[in-house]
């Protein structure tokens, strides 16, 4: 039998003590048992990139990290990105903007992976967020729009 | 009076003069970009057990036993569940018509028809230990001789479906044509790959009372599967869906799954949340079966199309029948004289394939289009002028004029923003560097297909406008179009405007499949939003509460004020609390005068019987579209990358163009992964998915998808729909694959008739 370990997680600058099968993921501890249910699953491993997080400000998929993994660690999901008073950040708005989904289930995960993106430096063309950005399926084909938020919101960050 | 009579705009397509039309970021955008829209199994419930269901390994035989006892000892577990003692469920047929054998239903088989069919299912306290569990049940199969797929020998030719096309004498315009193109066309499996994969949360609150939360495309639809297999009343079942991560036809029913868990749920009684894990999903459901077509096409050299034979098939489950009409763009996209068309379904060991976006139309516009190519370049015509030289005035197999058909508008907007007259028809003829290009076009097509809808329209207190329908909103933008209609025919900005969807307490509507969901639900709401105008305004003329009583005959409604044709007048809510009036609330429906007693309501919201697919429609309602693509091929590796695509459609008045042209966008996206990456591989020993997976069975990435220019042509066509518009989500998608296999072609003079086209193709 799988023994109980107890955690603490900083999520979106918040401690949260959780107790915990060494087994779960990330992915299933925000959204199982912490109610974070922004972060979505949708391949359990690894293949969308639905489930990208932010640790430590890089883009980790959290399906494929272990809850005890994010031990001691910065962990920052969609739930955390707007401003406290609710504004979006730039790169939400953008997705908005420019209509960067349609479904809307793989957009936190593009979100974040987008906001990583910019900040990689890999937004300086279409090509290179393309590029970048291809961890992320979108079924509905979005992408074009896509690549129009993540340039409109590069600059905006700049 | 119609509503063609009351409508109140008559501008261009995307005419943006009032709410309608007008290009509004998607209402429930905010929510989605915050990770704060509620997916099926985000709803809390509390005490919800985990379940982990187990599916077959064979492909076919029977189960010769279940050993649930290291399972049923595993920490946490509560329940296992195979055939053997599962609740008995009542059968009911599925989506497609086919029933189940026996006097009683399980989702559990005994007998296999097809590798990863459900068999058993374990239900514990927590996601983990569920999958620990399920690890241990031994299910013992007795495995007999697979038909892997349609290219086992013993497959057999398979059985005709009853949907003969038939004028003219095909056979003698074939014998005396100048040119005959005859060629087969082959598509492989094609799955939905929706990101949110299929699951559901069952939770019975009393014994004759089931709540589902399930991702659904047809929330009435999916209520009657639940009240049906477990013999309650419809009433009792409760379906909510208010955000769906992407279904393109695969989330229109319960599926044998979806039974698992409520199942589950009734026998503990408890909520039970059920997710099918991504591999699981590429047996759960079928998707797209694999299709080929052989054509023959007769021409004159001066490209006069004299006849055309088809003859398509689609590989179908053991037990059930799906049928991919190949047929239905063949017999209405060309003028052609002499016609004919028959479609067989061959059975093997698959789960039963189902609707993948514009089922039928998709692969029979690769066949058509493809050969259509093939024929210009056997007679030197540019592919453009041989299209434009057989574009027929009528609807050639019904002779019905078309409600509108802006093909010629498409090419010229099209290859006029494509540079199309640029093109030096060789193959191989222009190159950059190492790179082949490749410039191909086809066209695409769509059916307006009709149902009845419901809707409730309340105007509350504060000026603010509710509408209510148990639609669905699955990225189509139904949340943020409804509320334009509401706001266009009563006269308030749209952000007044909130609508409510997804839950089957609210008033009913069709399923969303046939792109027919926009059209009908914008005619609902704006009837009834119409409806509730007249009443403000009666009561702004009527009651003595008014300040506008008697001070006019009649009041207008415009940026939520109500005022006298001399411009006096107040806000919306203003008028609201000076009569006292704390609500408006009306309902109305599309529902034929005939149809309209509970039992009628109930049939035509939970099947397809209401659905319009012309039989009864004066004119032949279609949307068009015509794709220009430029491919690069790189001469060493046979890589393809599409580099360009300039697509003109002609899908009507679009209610909102932004939305409308992100669906245009998405189904070219879609039609690049199926052209080039998209191919479900089976394993020929024993019918296994052996590409279950998103690294195996490759969708279109950020990289693979170029610049998309689209250009709407389409104008208002209220012969089609009573707002104008025409069918949008399944529309893009058709004719996008052949495009690109002409523009292979174009690019290194090879003619891939099966997809994906790989480089293995081209080397």
């Amino acid at each position: 039998m799988a023994t109980l370990r107890s955690m603490e997680l900083e999520i979106n600058g918040r401690q949260h003590a959780l107790t915990l099968e060494p087994r779960v993921t990330l992915l299933d501890a925000l959204r199982e048992h912490l109610g974070l249910t922004g972060t979505k699953k949708g391949c359990d491993q690894g293949q969308c990139g639905a489930c990208t997080v932010h640790v430590d400000g890089e883009r980790v998929l959290a399906c494929l990290t272990l809850a005890v993994q994010a031990e001691g660690r910065k962990v920052t999901t969609i739930e955390g990105l707007a401003q406290a008073d609710g504004a979006l950040h730039p790169v939400q708005a953008a997705f908005v903007e420019e209509d960067a989904f349609q479904c809307g289930y793989c957009t936190p995960g593009q979100i974040m992976s987008a906001v990583a993106c910019i900040r990689e430096g890999h937004a300086g063309s279409d090509e290179e967020i393309r590029e970048y950005m291809a961890g992320n399926l979108c079924r509905c084909g979005a992408y074009p729009n896509i690549v129009s938020a993540v340039r409109k919101a590069a600059k905006e960050v700049a | 009076m119609s509503l063609t009579e009351l409508n109140t705009k008559r501008g261009d397509a995307t005419d943006g003069a009032g709410p309608l039309g007008n290009a509004l970021s998607r209402a429930d955008g905010p929510a989605k970009v915050k990770g704060q829209a509620t997916y099926a199994l985000e709803h809390k419930v509390d005490d919800a057990l985990h379940c982990v269901i187990v599916q077959s390994t064979v492909g076919a035989g029977r189960v010769v036993s279940v050993d649930r006892a290291a399972a049923e000892a595993s920490p946490g577990v509560h329940l296992v569940l195979d055939s053997t003692n599962s609740l008995k469920l009542r059968p009911q047929p599925d989506f497609f018509g086919n029933w189940p054998t026996g006097e009683e239903y399980t989702p559990f088989a005994s007998d296999i028809t097809h590798n990863g069919q459900l068999v058993a299912a374990v239900v514990a306290d927590t996601l983990e230990e569920a999958r620990a569990a399920a690890r241990l049940v031994r299910v013992e199969f007795e495995a007999a001789t697979v038909v892997a797929t349609r290219d086992d020998p013993s497959a057999g030719p398979g059985n005709p479906v009853p949907m003969d096309k038939d004028w003219g004498d095909p056979d003698a315009a074939l014998a005396a044509a100048e040119v005959v193109i005859e060629a087969t066309y082959e598509t492989p499996r094609e799955y939905n790959l929706p990101i949110e994969p299929h699951g559901l949360i069952a939770h019975w609150e009393a014994d004759d009372r089931l709540t589902v939360y399930e991702p659904s495309q047809w929330i009435d639809g999916m209520a009657n599967n639940y009240a049906a297999w477990f013999g309650v009343p419809f009433e009792n079942v409760r379906v909510v869906s208010p955000f769906i991560g992407g279904g393109f036809g695969s989330k229109a029913q319960a599926l044998p799954h979806s039974a698992a868990a409520a199942i589950a749920a009734r026998m503990l009684r408890r909520p039970v949340k059920l997710a099918v894990t991504r591999p699981q999903t590429f047996t759960a459901y079928g998707g797209r079966p694999a299709t080929w077509q052989q054509l023959r096409i007769g021409a004159t050299r001066d490209g006069k199309l004299l006849a055309i034979d088809h003859d398509g098939a689609n590989e179908t489950a053991a037990d059930g029948t799906f049928v991919e009409t190949l047929g239905v763009v063949t017999s209405m996209m060309y003028d052609v004289a002499n016609f004919r068309s028959r479609q067989r379904i061959v059975p093997v060991n698959t789960v039963l394939p189902g609707a993948f976006r514009a089922p039928g139309k998709n692969p029979s516009a690769f066949a058509l289009e493809s050969a259509m190519d093939e024929l210009a370049v056997e007679l030197g015509i540019d592919p453009v002028e041989l299209r434009r030289r057989n574009e027929p005035e009528v609807d050639p197999e019904t002779g019905k004029p078309w409600s509108s058909r802006r093909l010629l508008d498409a090419y010229a907007a099209a290859s006029e923003a494509f540079g199309w007259s640029r093109r030096d028809p060789r193959p191989g003829s222009m190159r950059d560097g190492h790179e082949l290009i490749g410039w191909g076009m086809a066209v695409g097509t769509h059916p307006v297909y009709s149902s009845p809808g419901e809707a409730t329209v309340r105007i509350l207190a504060d000026g603010s406008v509710e509408v209510l329908s148990s639609a669905i909103d699955m990225g189509t933008g139904t949340y943020t179009i409804l509320a334009q209609a509401a706001a266009d025919a009563l006269g308030v900005r749209a952000e007044r405007v909130t609508v409510r969807l997804g839950d089957s307490r609210l008033p009913r509507a069709p399923v969303a499949g046939g792109s027919q969901l926009a059209n009908l639900m914008m005619a609902a709401v704006h009837k009834t939003a119409l409806a509730a105008r007249d009443e403000l305004i009666a009561l702004g003329l009527n009651h003595p509460g008014s300040p506008l009583r008697d001070r006019a005959n009649t009041l207008f409604i415009s940026e939520g004020r109500i005022s006298t044709p001399r411009g006096e007048g107040l806000a919306v809510e203003e008028l609201m609390t000076a009569t006292g009036r704390e609500i408006i609330e009306l309902s109305r429906d599309t529902l034929p005068e005939a149809d309209r007693s509970s039992d009628d309501r109930l049939k035509l919201f939970t099947t397809v019987a209401g659905m319009e697919r012309g039989t009864n429609i004066p004119v032949s309602r279609h949307s068009f579209c015509a794709h220009f693509v430029e491919v690069r091929v790189d001469e060493d590796f046979g890589t393809v990358r599409v580099s360009r695509v300039v697509t003109a459609l002609d899908a009507g008045r679009l209610y909102n163009p932004k939305l409308a042209d992100s669906q245009f966008k998405g189904g070219i996206v879609m039609g690049i992964g199926m052209a080039l990456l998209e191919e479900g591989v089976t394993d020929p020993r024993n019918g296994r998915i052996l590409s279950a997976n998103l690294a195996d069975y490759r969708i279109a990435t950020n990289a693979d998808v170029p610049h998309i220019e689209t250009i709407s042509v389409g104008k208002p066509d209220y012969d089609a729909t009573p707002l104008g518009g025409k069918a949008v989500g399944e529309l893009a998608i058709v004719g996008m694959a052949p495009a690109i296999a002409n523009a292979v072609f174009h690019a290194t003079g090879k003619r891939i008739r099966r997809l994906p086209i790989r480089l293995s193709n081209l080397i």
